[in-house]
């Protein structure tokens, strides 16, 4: 058991855990948008930096991450880790505005405003989708290609996968498109992602830059049925 | 080759190899590296190689190719051997001729490479005489020089493998433990960037994962900062040291495998280490059981796409498994979990180079180079804007200065040095007022900068800040991995706040933004990338934040780089906003009125300025500043004014009706009073002007000489001035006759424009300076200028090296009863604050010119003076004006005998008649003004000129005037002074002109000037105008720097018209 101090208090964990697991088992909520249990830890968002001291410096790590290490001290809420969160949600909301769990981080983090030019993009590459696939599909349908500002998540060439099972898996937990799609009659919701599909994505041309790896799209052979 | 299986034989075949190099014939050494390639080195191993082998020369001359030595300015070249002589950027007709010298042994001094000095150049025999080399401790790259990279038995001719051997030597003595506690005790850091120990982080390698089935070493040569080369030509030049280092690294950390990670864009590295390790296979150096030692380890290696980010260590490993190069999450150190999760340790090319030399002369030897904590030498890559590029090897710990001056040789042109970019993208910023700043990890990184792998660009005063900033945010915004959001998002939002600031669109509250994002990704990013990626805007922004300023609330690029602020260069390099580029381009197509009134409009003084202006404009041009010679602007607008009646001009007047018109006084008829006065009356204000002497034109009759500037034009250009609005009353000095406040009380002047100048010259301040016939130089101009009195004699001597230096003693030089005319200056011709046309003219009158000289007493004799003891100097440290310094050198005083002497080290404004107004002032010298409104600290009092701005140029003087006029109008008309800043952009489209010749190639026209022995004797103008072929020519080499903005539109427009007229049919 290795035992450290998050937030004042003493907590023992098993090896292994990191930070983030074992400050929620305290209670103490640190948001996150690349993270769900099940799923490796892959630590691309940044929102969930920790304040953590080493000797007599201290230094921000994503907390989902770092492991536990003995005797460290933590704290979830310092002055620097709330600024750093605010601009990584000024960040977001910059390129994702339409997002709702995007507005609901920015509203709980009492951000109001953001100062860069906006945009309008469906994806913060946070990779769930792309282990998703990988991880719980065994599929690696899609990946990621590019780097920097290129950077972006597909199927490889952009050719329609042959191992995608399309169980729409990757639009379940997806971060930033899960309003995006309203299906023309909501409440015939049929997957996650697709529950909402607005507008009805007849024609799949018009979608090639929305988060939709399926082809065929499932919310479409539905409506064709 | 045999392979060798005992230690035995490998030092049987060293003792060959030895007896073998005792022949003593020369050997020409070529360097080719990449660099020399580039440069042309292959066609000059061709010629040697064919010249040798045709005359049979083979016998008597030897000859070797080698990888970079580090002077990559003069490639290509050919080193001579064993005298050294360098042979700089040869050509291939060059290379029979030094074959045949040295074999005769002969040394050819007109193609030896030449120090450029402060009395000229010198030729360098060797080159150990070459300040760039001599200033250098070469423990690593002097190996360069000695070994053809593809000849194992160069390298170990050169001692090369004996630090291995050692080891394999006497494994029992130096094993594992020895060869860590040695690195240790070397204090050798990682030459990666980092800095941690190598030492430490063997000991970690070893201890981590005992009875691992596999360890990793891995060299890092992932090079990938722009402007840093030293890894590969490391690599290059001497492959045999890396895979040493790496047989031993892996020896002490318990690997058996070896990994050297080169990208592909070093193809030469690649192929010079793929010979090495062959070589070292093949003779048992490598593979299973070295040396029969039963020690095995293999080196493999791994060409990495060239992805930025596979240097970062966790990218690496990924980038050699075959994945995504994407750093992760540490700890997990890769000493713990590397390739393939066993334990893997990383270390620089240079880290490694440094290796055998520490196993082979010892660690106590090594650490004593460089500093405690510190030790050892470290290779930069030293480029950008300065004389010798190429890679600089110092002990670490010596300043900045001494490697961008001494070695460096300082900057390329007059611009002074500004700063210094360490660390490459990663890095900072460092300002030369910290060129004291010592080299070592632990400094830099105190400073806000990196030491990085050591790439050291250099940036002079044509390098914008801001620009250099955004450079490195486009840089990583592309080389970012993109895994962690704030370092792709946070790169990227930082270069568009960047962009939007070099466009002219930036705001304060984008400043704050910028630094705040900057901290956060520094904070929350997870790799070294990221976590540096914001330095360059930090250390910019710490050191250099008044050019964000300038960009953000004047709308100016001070460097004269940022496109959307500076429009056509030489436009907005003119203190008038003159569009340069409007007149050429009519003079192109013959329109010699309109390009009058170009002038005309924005310079109520084309004549002068035509003769005198210091031409901002031709210092900005791109046909210059892009390596070519720039348009001879000046020489134009000269050829203008001579080919136009001014009388075409008529300029715009307005009548304030409804009210008296207010006066306005303005003190001093210079160009700065005349200026004002005139664009006052044509707002239609009465102006009267109260001057001290005889004459108008304050610094233009009374300072600058006829020769230059003759009294006609001049006269003439002051007449078209003074207009029905305007009053001229000389020989009025303000402080005598009449007060400032008489003007308001008194007088009913409603504001008051001040510009005296600055008349009051400096004393040396040394004994019997008030002794007959020592004048100084606004004195003796004075006399000359306005009273026609002659007072130069006999020998004269001028002290000073400014530009009034340099026309007292052209003037001296034409009065009747001289003898001769010498100047003294304290530092060297380059450091010469006067202008270099005017220097050279001085030089062609053969008036002496003496340097690095200080006056220390002057002689009399009988109570007049008899002669000046002057000291010599040598150039000492880089003084705060970025110049050298100039040192007594003790003992050196000599006398000069003198009849008269001129002190010419500078003028003062004259601010004595104004002192007991209460205006303030600036340094207890200047009139302090609100630099944007010209207003003091007095309600309706302006201030410009010399007077604010200390001895300044015409041009300067003249904006001042014109911006006066418009304050003091705003002023009176009750409006606010200042106003929104906007850049000047070239508006008017003017057609271009077919040129058939190709751009560049043409040089720039000579302004001819009269024969140097007709004109001493007289005060005619020495400059000639251009002629009609002359100018046309001259106008048809501009580059038409406008067209960028206006062809665009005026494409637009044509289309919509063609449209237009399209649908009528």
């Amino acid at each position: 058991m290795i035992s450290l101090k998050i937030n004042g208090l003493n907590v023992s964990v098993e090896e292994g855990t990191t930070l983030l697991e074992a400050a929620r088992f305290l209670g103490f909520p640190v948001p996150t948008l690349c993270h769900t249990d099940g799923l490796t830890p892959y630590g691309a968002c940044r929102l969930c930096v920790v304040e953590i001291r080493q000797g007599s410096k201290s230094r921000l790590v994503t907390s989902c991450t770092y492991p536990a290490e003995e005797g460290l001290i933590v704290r979830t809420a310092s002055e620097r880790v709330v600024k750093a969160r605010k601009i990584i949600i000024e960040l977001l909301l910059a390129s994702c505005p339409q997002s709702k769990t995007i507005q609901d981080l920015a509203s709980a983090h009492n951000v109001r405003r953001q100062r860069f030019r906006q945009e309008y993009e469906d994806c913060i590459l946070c990779g769930l989708c792309v282990r998703y696939c990988e991880e719980q599909m065994m599929a690696k349908a899609i990946g990621f290609r590019g780097r920097g500002e290129n950077r972006s998540i597909g199927t490889p060439f952009d050719v329609p996968s042959d191992v995608c099972r399309l169980c729409g898996g990757c639009m379940y937990v997806c971060p930033a498109c899960q309003l995006r799609c309203t299906y023309t009659e909501p409440e015939k919701a049929v997957c996650g992602g697709c529950a909402n599909l607005s507008p009805p994505c007849i024609e799949k041309e018009k979608f090639d830059d929305m988060m939709c790896y399926m082809d065929p799209c499932v919310a479409c052979e539905i409506k064709k049925d | 080759m045999k392979r060798l299986s005992t230690v035995e034989e490998y030092n049987d075949l060293r003792r060959i190899i030895l007896d073998e190099a005792k022949e003593e014939k020369p050997c020409i050494v070529i360097s080719a590296g990449t660099c020399g390639q580039a440069s042309g080195a292959n066609d000059i191993i061709r010629i040697a190689k064919r010249y040798i082998l045709e005359n049979g020369l083979h016998e008597k001359i030897s000859l070797r190719i080698t990888g970079c030595h580090g002077l990559c300015e003069v490639e290509p070249f050919i080193m001579v051997e064993p005298a050294k002589n360098l042979y700089p950027k040869i050509k291939m007709k060059d290379v029979p001729k030094i074959i045949e010298a040295v074999i005769k042994n002969k040394v050819i001094e007109d193609l030896l490479y030449k120090e450029v000095g402060h009395n000229g150049e010198k030729p360098c025999l060797s080159i150990l005489d070459i300040p760039y080399f001599k200033n250098q401790t070469r423990t690593i790259l002097s190996k360069n020089e000695s070994v053809d990279p593809i000849r194992i038995y160069d390298y170990i001719r050169h001692d090369g493998y004996s630090g291995l051997v050692k080891i394999l030597n006497n494994p029992t003595k130096y094993g594992f433990e020895w060869i860590i506690k040695e690195v240790k005790k070397s204090g050798l850091r990682g030459r990666g960037g980092a800095g941690f120990p190598t030492g430490n982080k063997w000991e970690i390698a070893r201890a981590s994962g005992n009875g691992a089935a596999q360890k990793f070493i891995v060299c890092n040569a992932d090079e990938g900062d722009p402007g840093a080369y030293m890894d590969r030509s490391l690599l290059e030049g001497n492959p045999h040291s890396i895979i040493e280092g790496l047989i031993i690294g892996g020896i002490a950390i318990g690997a058996t495998k070896g990994v050297i990670y080169v990208r592909c864009e070093y193809p030469l590295a690649i192929k010079h280490t793929v010979i090495a390790l062959r070589q070292a296979r093949e003779l048992g150096l490598l593979g299973d059981n070295i040396l029969g030692t039963g020690i095995s380890f293999d080196i493999e290696i791994v060409r990495g796409a060239g992805a930025f980010v596979c240097g970062e260590e966790t990218a690496l490993i990924k980038s050699i498994e075959g994945r995504m190069g994407e750093p992760r999450q540490r700890p997990p150190f890769p000493t713990k979990k590397g390739i393939w999760g066993y334990p893997t340790c990383i270390n620089n090319v240079e880290t490694l180079a440094n290796i055998p030399v520490i196993i082979s002369i010892g660690a106590k030897e090594f650490a004593e180079v460089g500093v405690s904590g510190n030790t050892g030498t470290k290779i930069f890559s030293l480029v950008g804007k300065i004389r010798n590029t190429g890679l600089v090897e110092v002990p670490m710990g010596i300043p900045i200065k001494e490697i961008t001056y001494d070695i460096g040789g300082g900057s390329i042109g007059k611009a002074k040095i500004k700063a210094v970019q360490t660390g490459g993208p990663s890095g900072g910023c460092i300002p030369a007022s910290m060129f004291d700043l010592p080299i070592d990890y632990d400094s830099l990184s105190k400073a806000g900068s990196i030491m990085g792998s050591g790439g050291m660009i250099v940036m002079d005063e044509n390098t914008c800040m801001v620009d250099i900033a955004k450079y490195y945010m486009n840089f990583l915004k592309d080389e970012s991995c993109g895994k962690c959001y704030t370092c792709r998002k946070g790169t990227q939002r930082m270069y568009e706040i960047l962009e939007d600031i070099t466009n002219g669109k930036g705001t304060f509250e984008q400043l704050d933004l910028l630094e705040e994002l900057a901290e956060v990704v520094k904070d929350t990013t997870m790799c070294g990338l990221g976590q540096t990626a914001p330095n360059p805007v930090l250390s910019t922004l710490k050191y250099f934040r008044d050019e964000f300023i300038e960009h953000i609330k004047y709308k100016r690029c001070p460097a004269g780089v940022c496109k959307e602020l500076i429009g056509a260069p030489c436009q907005s390099a003119c203190p008038l906003g003159t569009e340069a580029w409007a007149y050429i381009a009519h003079i192109k197509h013959g329109d010699y009125e309109a390009a009058y009134g170009v002038i005309r409009k924005a310079n109520p003084f084309p004549s002068v300025c035509a003769r005198v202006c210091t031409h901002p404009c031709e210092d900005r041009c791109r046909a210059g500043t892009g390596g070519g010679q720039s348009i001879a602007i000046r020489a134009l607008k000269r050829f203008v004014t001579d080919h136009v009646d001014p009388a075409i001009y008529k300029p715009l007047k307005v009548v304030k009706t409804g009210r008296d018109a207010p006066k306005v006084a303005v003190i001093g008829a210079g160009p700065a009073g005349l200026s004002a006065a005139h664009y006052l009356s044509l707002r239609g204000y009465k102006v009267t002007i109260f001057e001290s002497e005889n004459k108008p034109g304050g610094m233009l009759i009374s300072g600058i000489p006829p020769y230059r500037l003759p009294r006609d034009v001049l006269e003439k250009e002051i007449e078209s001035i003074i207009d029905e609005n305007v009053t001229l009353k000389c020989n009025t000095p303000l402080g005598k006759d009449f007060n400032i406040d008489d003007l308001f009380n008194k007088k009913g002047f409603k504001a008051v424009f001040l510009a005296m100048g600055a008349h009051i010259s400096q004393k040396l301040n040394i004994e019997n300076e008030d002794t007959e016939h020592v004048y100084t130089s606004m004195e003796f101009l004075k006399s000359f200028h306005l009273n026609d009195k002659n007072l130069a004699r006999g020998r004269v001597g001028v002290i000073g090296g400014g530009n009034s230096a340099i026309d007292s003693a052209r003037v001296a030089l034409r009065q009747k009863d001289v003898e001769s005319v010498t100047i003294f200056y304290r530092r060297t011709r380059q450091e010469m604050p006067a202008f270099e046309e005017e220097i050279d003219a001085t030089i062609d009158e053969k008036i002496k010119i003496e340097l690095l000289v200080s006056p220390v007493k002057i002689h009399t004799k009988n109570g007049s003076l008899s002669g000046v003891e002057f000291i010599k100097n040598r150039l000492g440290e880089v003084d705060a004006s970025g110049r050298r310094r100039p040192v007594p050198i003790p003992k050196s005083e000599y006398i000069a005998a003198l009849d008269t002497l001129i002190v010419a080290i500078g003028e003062q404004p004259s601010i004595s008649d104004v002192s007991t107004f209460g205006l303030e002032f600036a340094d207890g010298r200047k009139i302090k003004i609100e630099k944007e409104t010209l207003e003091t600290n007095k309600p309706g009092i302006f201030a410009g000129g010399d007077v604010v701005t200390g001895p300044n140029t015409v041009v300067d003087a003249i904006a001042h005037g014109k911006k006066a006029a418009v304050m003091i109008d705003r002023y009176l008309s009750d409006i606010d002074l200042y106003q929104p800043i906007s850049p000047q952009l070239p508006q008017e489209y003017i057609e271009p002109v077919e040129v058939e010749e190709e751009l560049g190639k043409e040089t720039r026209v000579a302004q001819p000037t009269v024969p140097v022995d007709s004109r001493i004797q007289n005060f005619k103008e020495v400059e000639m105008c251009f002629s009609v072929e002359e100018a046309t020519k001259e106008a048809g080499r501009c580059l038409r720097c406008d067209l960028e903005f206006t062809q665009l539109k005026q494409d637009k427009k044509d289309e919509k018209e063609s449209l237009a007229a399209g649908g009528k049919e």
